[in-house]
């Protein structure tokens, strides 16, 4: 009997442990885990392990917690600014304590934060958090704190992003200043096109679906004479690179107020799925199984694959000759038949919010200011007075002066047709860019079942119209459930 | 049952200021449990009955059983307990293997360090960096195991970690590449504790080696079977990082996720901590029965010198 006792006892011990682990060890081990996929490349992860805090003193009487994800030679920069910050308001300032960590496990440390009721003075907002962060009483509005000469000096898209009128994003009041804007670019391998003897994409005219077709087909090449495909025109990771393909030609994915999966009888989507998939099909691109093999990301850094997606954090990578051993430049993604004749992209942004419980609303909407629009703090990022660009400049004028005069001179290593990705920001007969549908719905969690089982057509067991209409019921699940998630926050 | 009567007695000073050191000595196991388990333990119990996520009021969205009803018709856990459950299939392999491979080293044979550590480095390896190097061993087009498999047969190799079944074998054969070290230093102890006058009363009855083996051998290792099947079973159920290494988004058709992997997608991706809770609510009371079964069974075949 006491033996069954005590086994009773030490199988609930371990049962507990169990869900300890769960609940805690994978945690870490996950963060440890997920820094070498590519998702991690294209969410700006950074490789760092540890966070770091820096505190920095002046002789007034107010102490800001600033809390930021970033990378080791990005704090150097802001650190630089914030020590600035502190010497024009020393009277006020008594310190800054400035703790960076990786983006792994920024939002666990936000989660406690928040749970703790001990939020940081400035921290980062995504767009897809301002809802939720504004209803639920985190972060406060900036607009009474800075002029609006500061505010109409960035990218109007980040002057949108930000906004929330307590319904909708877009309008309303400013919730957070841009840490950055990016987009989703397109690139080709210039010393490929040469040995094809091509001429080079205009980056005033992107490719129609059926000209890129034909660009692919001729660089798509045995070159080693094996009988083997070794050079293919375009390699595509459908996380991230799909949707290009797939808004240059119209689509969306949910109604206008985002409450409905639009994807079975999306006719824009199924032929822009089909001229995607029939990539693979046709073996414009490298086949599935040699996809899991070897991603296309790794293929384009081995000179592979002639077109590739260049995400403006990729642009240090591939202007390094040690990374990247071939000429390129940016060009825009091709162009669906019937979408608006302008080629899309996708943006991504973070942005520095203040907290609503702060002591010092005035200080912080300052040192937000800075840390977004500071001029000087805005050559250092971009690289105009440091060589090297962390990201493009928030401040357009700077951008389009400044910036490409120093691309031009070759003070910024940069891609040459930096005004793609200018388009794509800005807007123009050319080009458009807007954040994916998923940054304004609770979570990104309804669009998993679109791409990641998009392989089964290009490997031919499903067709496109059975694939878009098997799938729907699941995403518009998942749809509802961040529906109603999104709705938990005013409770 | 003998009843004591308890006796009071004065203490010294001494016994006094001891028995306080004894209970400081006691307090820190026992806070550190109540903080760091307790604490979490009820407090992952409490998520589970809620749509929490982390940013939203966690008692303004209590939701009862909502989240464990919803688990029952939820495709994507019982297509990750299917698997996690198939993941188990390596246990019984790695443990027949172990049991082999320490009966080989059990005896007086050259180089049995050298072998032990071999087989023992993958256990003290970091289990990220193993996967890595796994995933490179998988790959289809430049990987060990396809290098092989062309040089010897002139086609291709199978897509490891790219089919839904291949995926699933990869892992297990993983899994017990990884877990056999630890069962083979098991073993081997319990086999260098079973008595060598066994085998030779054994021998005088004139029984052969398989005699031996299932008669004197299997059972007296039953001790060590048991804790071996018990920490792996607990095991199989937490298994993630070597499926986030190695296929980060849950394999294809999400053939290789687990119960773990989808409770860190649930909670830590998508931001449903309250639901994510109660995945591991779940799983922890799975874990419980089944190793509460295990005890309870243990007395039909376990067996010790005693």
């Amino acid at each position: 009997m006491k033996r069954r006792v005590l086994s009773s006892v030490l199988a609930m011990l371990v049962g507990a442990s169990a869900l300890m682990g769960c609940s805690t060890t994978t945690v870490e081990e996950a963060g440890e885990a997920s820094g070498d996929n590519q998702a991690a490349q294209a969410t700006e992860a950074t490789n760092e392990t540890e966070s770091s805090s820096t505190t920095l003193t002046g002789e007034g009487e107010e102490t800001l917690h600033v809390f930021l994800y970033m990378q080791e030679h990005e704090k150097e920069i802001y650190q630089k600014l914030i020590d600035q910050f502190v010497e024009e308001h020393k009277d006020k300032v008594k310190e800054i304590v400035f703790e960076v960590t990786t983006q792994d496990e920024y939002n666990q440390k936000m989660i406690a934060s928040m749970t703790a009721g001990d939020m940081p003075d400035v921290f980062y907002v995504g767009p897809a958090a301002v809802r939720s962060y504004v209803d639920n009483g985190y972060i406060m509005p900036l607009d009474q704190y800075v002029d609006d000469a500061t505010i109409s000096s960035i990218w109007g898209t980040t002057q949108e992003i930000y906004r929330y009128d307590g319904k909708n994003i877009g309008s309303g009041s400013l919730y957070a200043f841009p840490k950055d804007l990016s987009c989703f670019a397109f690139a080709y391998n210039q010393d490929l096109f040469d040995a094809a003897g091509l001429d080079y994409p205009d980056p005033n005219k992107p490719y129609t679906y059926d000209e890129f077709v034909e660009v692919c087909k001729a660089l798509t090449k045995d070159t080693d004479g094996d009988g083997e495909i070794d050079q293919w025109g375009v390699a595509n990771a459908d996380q991230w690179g799909m949707t290009p393909f797939l808004y240059s030609n119209g689509v969306k994915f949910l109604n206008d107020d985002m409450t409905k999966v639009n994807v079975a009888n999306n006719k824009q989507l199924i032929e822009a799925l089909t001229f995607y998939t029939d990539l693979t099909k046709n073996g414009l691109t490298p086949s599935v199984e040699q996809d899991t093999a070897l991603g296309g990301y790794q293929r384009w850094l081995d000179g592979q694959v002639a077109f590739y997606a260049c995400g403006t954090w990729d642009v240090a990578a591939f202007m390094d000759d040690n990374t990247f051993p071939y000429k390129w430049n940016l060009c825009g993604w091709p162009v669906g038949p019937s979408g608006d004749g302008r080629s899309h992209t996708w943006m991504g942004s973070v942005g520095y919010c203040v907290s609503a419980t702060t002591k010092y609303p005035d200080l912080c909407a300052e040192l937000v200011a800075k840390l977004s629009t500071d001029a000087d703090g805005q050559r250092a990022v971009s690289g105009i007075t440091t060589g090297a660009s962390i990201q493009l400049p928030n401040i357009v004028d700077l951008a389009y002066g400044e910036f490409k005069d120093a691309v031009n001179n070759g003070t910024v290593p940069y891609a040459s047709n930096v005004d793609v990705i200018f388009g794509y920001f800005d807007g123009n007969d050319h080009y458009a860019a807007a954040l994916q549908e998923m940054d304004y719905t609770y979570n990104s969690e309804w669009f998993t079942p679109f791409w990641s089982g998009v392989f089964n057509i290009k490997n031919g067991d499903i067709s496109v119209e059975d694939y878009v209409a098997q799938v729907e019921p699941e995403m518009q699940a998942a749809l509802d459930e961040a529906i109603e998630l999104q709705n938990s926050a005013t409770k | 049952m003998a009843s004591h009567k308890r006796v009071k007695t004065k203490m010294s000073a001494m016994a006094k200021r001891e028995e306080r050191w004894a209970w400081l000595f006691i307090a820190s196991p026992f806070l550190g449990f109540m903080l760091f388990m307790a604490y979490p333990i009820v407090f992952a119990v409490i998520a589970s009955a809620s749509k929490w996520t982390g940013i939203n009021s966690l008692w303004g969205n209590m939701v009862g059983f909502g989240n464990y009803i919803k688990i029952l018709s939820d495709v994507k856990f019982w297509r990750a307990m299917g698997t996690t459950i198939i993941y188990m299939i390596g246990i019984p392999i790695g443990m027949i293997l172990g049991m082999l491979v320490a009966m080989g080293l059990n005896r007086k044979i050259p180089g049995k360090r050298v072998l032990t550590t071999m087989y023992y480095v993958p256990v003290v390896s970091s289990l990220v960096a193993v996967s890595i190097l796994w995933a490179w061993v998988f790959n289809y087009d430049y990987g060990l195991l396809n290098g092989i498999y062309k040089f010897l047969t002139g086609t291709h190799g199978p897509n490891w970690l790219g089919d839904e079944v291949m995926v699933k074998i990869s892992l297990i054969i993983f899994m017990v590449w990884k877990g056999l070290g630890g069962t083979i230093i098991l073993y081997l102890a319990g086999l260098q504790n079973i008595p060598r006058d066994y085998y030779e009363a054994a021998m005088i009855d004139g029984a052969g080696s398989i005699a031996k083996f299932m008669n004197i051998t299997l059972p007296l290792l039953s001790p060590v079977t048991f804790y071996v099947l018990i920490t792996s079973l607990i095991g199989g159920f937490q298994v993630f990082v070597e499926v986030q290494v190695m296929t980060p988004s849950g394999g294809p058709n999400y053939s290789s996720a687990t119960v773990v992997f989808y409770l860190f997608e649930k909670a830590f991706t998508n931001g449903q901590l309250g639901y994510g809770s109660a995945v591991a609510v779940i799983l922890a009371i799975i874990i419980f029965i089944i190793t509460a079964i295990n005890f309870w069974g243990q007395d039909k075949w376990v067996k010790t010198i005693d």
